[in-house]
């Protein structure tokens, strides 16, 4: 088992290697087969893994293992090692499956870029870091996991550096990445300074609470960074200028939701910072509705799934905010299954009409393209939550337990979420409707042309089957009035801090149900049929095209400022120093030189009357000291 | 050593520093560099009548040696101090030291 | 053996200048002294004993018995890793030389041979008049190599590099001498610690300026900019840390009341550089400039380790000391193998170099993101070591640690954007090909290094000091 937690972790990286030092010496092709392998192998000793854990008792269920000191600072330590328990299996399981999905995804809508090759390894390269986040078995390795998964980021959404726009977006991303890195950092020199170390269990020592506070504070940083979660979310609706198997992978299923693991694997501490606990809760309320607000009036087919990303996380924040940790995981996995299937499905869409992704420019692509029209709306109800697909069974408990968590703010997270299932019906089936009803638009007509039937084929259209299969019966899993063994799978890890009565979980389900169906009713009146028109109001309109001003705030803020600091800096103060300190090292030394000149009259006179009155002095000195 | 003749110590350190201050003072005061070579010479001067005195005195016969060292020394640096002035004569210079000063840095 | 790392290149310079030699064999000769170098090193490496630590491989002659003044060489944990450093980038530096072809290559080669010897002296002698005579012969080769074979502005440049070294080298001679008569002795390993803060500030503004810190850096930008790739390598991540050696050994070991007292304003001023050096790299218009200024910043970062003295902190900065010697000297090497195809640095006019240049994409990507410290990279586990030991000596240096990491990522991927992303620049033509297989075997070693500490870069921060855990008293390493 142990060994096939490494297997599973360091699969990748061999591909990754391989593929790199490889270089033009093997096919395309072949890179992208390679890369597949190795994600499959990373799944196969996923599953070893857990299967070795299920043979274990509840208590028993945590191996670390340790490969060597990675690092020492006196008596501080920190190992290369990596951590079996069933949050990491779980995570290790879908990280792996769906990646080893998407990767294969990949070798048919990649194929025909030049730079294949390199767009393999850097996938490759991705999971493995993404398979090391969740892996660690400390925090300064969850810490490198972290780092690494932001670069493959920043590699993959740049991958078409011929392009300004998909440059900018990379650094964009990661330089807000590289704010959480630094929060996060800080927050671990504050537990190397209380407690020497950075193992996971010390997160349950106990601290003053503003240690805690600030710990806590720390970690959120980072995971709202990663997380795309407000206020540092304005990286990711740029980030779709990668290829779209990258924003399905790393942009949906994964690497964004890796701040939810964050801090249900550091609930210890979060537990013990209950202000910060309720704050990423409450992050996560606001991000939900303002990403569902925004979604409503996108009009690239993934900048709209972007948006539902960011909102469907925010409800994981929710979930983790007000401890339903087994809650947020499980939902964790079914979005995994449900995006990367919605993203897929748009990338098919994509691919079949030349690249273009304005859903203006779509409609009527039900006839064209059926199957792949059954996978989006498979997809889209289980965004939606509507049973019995995946996200109705995890959505709702996560509102049940907001009203479990009791107080104003407990109704006022659960009233969010109810408004978000509004708007995500509302949102999901503005674009279901736009680009598949109605008659085929002129430019589906000229340029549409179906999958072909060969590799390239069958790549895109199998992973898409089985994620369009999870999405129907991977939420059966937990039902959580009646069964629920995920919540029980990872309770020895992390026990969950409030249980919903029947009548809260029953009554959100209801409650829940009704508004996404309603949200799917008006969508249609509006965009299906054709019966209401969308209501115009200018200034709402324009708040949300610009996506409620926050880039151009922070450009204001953060940007423009350092740029003209810099600039300052430079003329201020260096050209100073670096020319002026040169030129005045000379003229001052010249100067000193002509005063000290001055003494030399060239008089005859002058000379003599210096000796004179020294030897005059001196005799005066001679005598005293006598 | 049988008594000394002639008068004390002093009345010869008197004379000496008198020749000496008065040669100072036409060093410092005179603008011919004839005259100042010339009181050179009789600050030297009172300063071997020091040495006479003192080793009178003292019975060490070091100090009448030393004054010919002395006389010897004040010989070259005439010779030298006066080839200068001819030279300078004969290329119609102003013989005044205020005005001498080609050698000022 | 540690006479025969310093001596070794030492005689190869003499070989070379005075024997006459066609270039070829010259540079042939130099490389494989070099190369002999570095497997000398191995051998000091593989046979010191890091268990016990101390000082291992002394020789000692007296000199000036009066004085008490000897020739004493010796390594101690750290040293073993500096010196390393020196003779692996010297020996990339000299092979890169070679390969590019410098003018007059005999004299040019035997300059960089004797460079190489006296930077391993500074870091292996233990006398002080013996530290302060192979400070200043680093100066000589130096002076000569960038006044001669530097770019267009290179005589000023050298004159500012040399008067501000030589200020503050004779403010430590007067230093050194006169604490080395207040001690009878001239000893690093028999000298007692001073409480003078005057002898040690005279230590530190030496140091201060070669390292450089803030505000003493006003050489570095020109020296940096006008020195041909190799010596500008050799600058940046060598003899810099020559500088912080020198804090750690004399200045800190032997002062450790001053270095308390003066401990806040040195790390302002380290804490400034690195948040200066690192916004002027953002803006920095060339290549060259991002790369100097954020070794300006680096230098701050590695000075904040020295002078927070603890574990954490000094660990800290002896691996990062060795990475960036490390990441810098490839930097500038490749700015060195970019300029030369493109004919400029100025980063307005390059772009687009990756198409098609898979070589010259994947090392400087790789380089750069070690650079910026990426987690799981050696830098970020020196950073965060410097950044968790200066955490105890105050909250907001850390925090300013923070910032300059959001910094570093900025200006390195702009630096990488715009050489090797967007459409290709105007100085960019199709003739300039990729990295050839010599240049890649000069960065790629380079590159080898860096991933190797990498993945184990306990070897550094566990076999620099003594092995007495929890012990923050840097002057007990050196009993």
């Amino acid at each position: 088992m142990v060994y096939g937690a490494w297997i599973c972790l360091l699969s990748p990286l061999v591909a990754a290697c391989a593929i790199t030092l490889g270089g033009t010496r093997q096919s395309r092709r072949a890179a992208g087969y390679l890369a597949t392998a190795s994600c499959f192998v990373a799944f196969a000793g996923a599953v070893a893994a857990f299967i070795g854990l299920l043979g274990r008792q509840g208590g028993d269920r945590q191996i670390i293992s340790t490969a060597w000191t990675w690092i020492t600072g006196g008596s501080y330590q920190s190992g290369l090692q990596i951590l079996i328990d069933p949050l990491s299996v779980f995570m290790m399981l879908v990280v792996s499956g769906v990646g080893a999905l998407i990767v294969w995804y990949s070798i048919g809508y990649m194929d025909g870029d030049d730079e294949e090759r390199r767009y393999f390894a850097y996938m490759a390269l991705f999971v493995f870091s993404m398979l090391l986040l969740v892996q660690a078995g400390n925090l300064l390795l969850l810490l490198a996991g972290w780092g690494m998964v932001g670069l493959s980021s920043y590699l993959l959404i740049g991958y078409w550096h011929e392009r300004p726009s998909a440059v900018a977006a990379a650094k964009k991303a990661f330089v807000m990445n590289a704010i959480g890195d630094a929060t996060m950092a800080l927050a671990f020199f504050l537990l190397i300074q209380k407690g020497n170390s950075l193992e996971f269990g010390i997160l349950g020592g106990q601290f003053s609470s503003t240690v805690a506070n600030l710990v806590a504070l720390g970690l959120l940083g980072g995971a709202v960074a990663k997380s795309a979660q407000i206020p540092l979310h304005t990286w990711l609706p740029d980030a779709m200028e990668g290829p779209t198997p990258v924003s399905a992978l790393i942009h949906a299923a994964t690497m964004v939701t890796a701040g939810v693991y964050l801090i249900v694997r550091t609930h210890a501490i979060f537990e013990q910072a209950p202000k910060i606990a309720d704050l990423a809760a409450g992050l996560g309320a606001l991000t939900l509705l303002v990403a569902g607000l925004i979604a409503l009036v996108q009009v690239d087919i993934k900048r709209v799934i972007a948006y539902s990303t960011m909102s469907q996380i925010g409800y994981m924040f929710v979930g983790a905010g007000v401890g339903s940790y087994p809650n947020a995981m499980f939902h964790l996995m079914t979005h995994a299954f449900f995006k990367a299937l919605l993203f897929m499905a748009a990338g098919i869409v994509i691919h079949a009409l030349v690249n273009e992704q304005d859903i203006r420019k779509m409609g009527g692509l039900r006839q064209l393209a059926p199957k792949t029209y059954w996978a989006f709306l498979i997809g889209s109800l289980a965004l939606v939550g509507i049973f019995p697909f995946a996200g109705f069974f995890s959505k709702d408990s996560i509102l049940a337990a907001a009203m479990a968590h009791g107080g104003w703010y407990g109704y006022l997270l659960w009233a969010a979420g109810l408004i978000g299932t509004l708007l995500t019906g509302l949102y999901t089936f503005r674009l279901f409707f736009i680009v598949w009803w109605g008659e085929p638009s002129a430019f589906v007509r000229e340029h549409f042309h179906p999958l072909r039937r060969d590799v390239v084929g069958i790549s895109l259209a199998i992973p898409v089957g089985v994620l369009a299969v999870l999405s129907v019966v991977g939420g059966w899993i937990q039902f959580s009035p009646w069964w629920h063994p995920v919540e029980t799978w990872l309770q020895t890890v992390a026990e969950p801090l409030v249980s919903p009565e029947s009548w809260q979980e029953w009554l959100s389900i209801a409650l829940s149900l009704l508004l996404g169906l309603s949200g799917i009713a008006v969508a249609w009146s509006i965009y299906g049929a054709k019966r209401l028109a969308v209501p115009r109001i200018a200034w709402a309109q324009r708040t949300l095209e610009h996506k409620f001003w926050f880039d151009e705030a922070y450009d204001a803020v953060f940007y423009e400022p350092a740029v003209f600091f810099a600039n300052l800096l430079r003329r201020g103060i260096e050209e100073p120093i670096i020319s002026d300190s040169g030129r005045d090292l000379g003229d001052d030394t010249r100067d000193l030189g002509g005063l000290v000149a001055r003494a030399q009259t060239g008089l005859v006179r002058t000379y003599v009357l210096a000796i004179a009155s020294s030897v005059a002095v001196l005799a005066v000195v001679f005598v005293i000291v006598k | 050593m049988t008594a000394l003749l002639g008068p004390e110590i002093s009345w010869y350190l008197a004379v000496s520093g008198f020749l000496f201050a008065t040669g100072a003072l036409g060093v410092l005061l005179r603008r011919n560099p004839l005259i100042v070579l010339l009181s050179l010479e009789i600050m030297l001067n009172g300063g071997n009548l020091a040495l006479i005195g003192f080793s009178r005195n003292l019975g060490d016969g070091g100090g009448q040696i030393f004054a010919l060292a002395v006389m010897a020394v004040a010989a070259s640096e005439v010779v030298v101090g006066l080839g200068l002035v001819v030279a300078l004569n004969r290329k119609r210079v102003t013989l005044d030291v205020d005005r001498l000063n080609t050698l000022r840095g | 053996m540690t006479t025969l790392l310093i001596c070794l290149p030492l005689a190869a310079a003499l070989i070379v200048w005075v024997l006459p030699m066609n270039p070829v064999s010259a540079g042939s000769l130099a490389l494989l002294a070099a190369l002999a170098e570095v497997g000398v090193w191995i051998q000091l490496l593989v046979r010191y004993d890091f268990a016990q630590g101390g000082l291992q491989f002394s020789d000692r002659h007296t000199w000036f018995s009066d004085l008490n003044v000897s020739y004493h060489v010796g390594v101690y944990g750290f040293s073993v890793w500096l010196v390393g450093l020196t003779v692996v980038v010297m020996a990339a530096t000299i092979a890169y030389g070679f390969w590019a072809g410098r003018e007059r290559l005999r004299a040019y080669m035997g300059l960089m041979l004797f460079l190489n010897g006296a930077i391993v002296g500074v870091f292996v002698a233990q006398d002080l008049l013996l530290f302060y005579a192979f400070f200043e012969a680093m100066l000589i080769p130096l002076y000569v190599l960038v006044g001669v074979w530097g770019g267009p502005g290179r005589m000023g440049a050298t004159l500012k590099f040399i008067l501000y070294t030589m200020a503050g080298s004779l403010l430590m001679l007067a230093s050194i001498v006169v604490y080395g008569l207040s001690q009878h002795t001239f000893d690093l390993t028999q000298i007692g610690e001073s409480s003078s803060q005057w002898i040690f500030l005279g230590f530190v503004a030496a140091f201060a300026i070669k390292a450089p810190l803030f505000p003493l850096h006003g050489w570095l930008p020109d020296a940096y900019r006008e020195s041909s790739p190799e010596v500008a390598a050799v600058l940046s991540g060598v003899v810099s840390k020559a500088a912080a050696y020198g804090f750690l050994r004399i200045a800190v070991a032997k002062f450790p009341g001053p270095a308390h007292d003066f401990r806040a304003p040195i790390l302002a001023l380290a804490a400034v550089g690195l948040i200066y050096g690192s916004l002027l790299a953002f803006r920095a218009p060339d290549l060259r400039g991002v790369i100097a200024y954020s070794s300006l910043a680096q230098m701050g970062l590695i000075t904040m380790g020295v002078f927070a003295v603890n574990d954490l902190g000094l660990d800290g900065s002896v691996l990062q000391m060795v990475n960036h010697g490390l990441v810098s000297a490839t930097l500038f090497l490749l700015a060195g193998m970019v300029e030369r195809r493109t004919l400029t640095g100025e980063l307005g006019r390059l772009g687009g170099m990756a198409r098609g240049r898979p070589a010259l994409a994947t090392v400087l990507l790789t380089t750069g993101v070690i650079a910026l410290a990426v987690p799981l990279s050696s830098a970020f586990a020196g950073e965060f070591l410097i950044l968790a030991g200066v955490f105890q000596r105050g909250w907001g240096w850390a925090v300013a640690g923070a910032v300059a990491i959001v910094l570093a990522a900025m200006y390195v991927l702009r630096l990488v954007s715009a050489v090797l992303h967007r459409d290709v620049g105007p100085a960019v033509s199709d003739s300039a090909l990729d990295l050839r297989p010599a240049e890649l075997g000069v960065t790629v070693p380079l590159l080898a290094c860096l991933l190797a500490l990498s993945v184990w870069p306990a070897a550094i921060t566990q076999h620099s000091f003594r092995g007495d855990h929890g012990a923050a008293d840097v002057a007990a390493q050196f009993k």
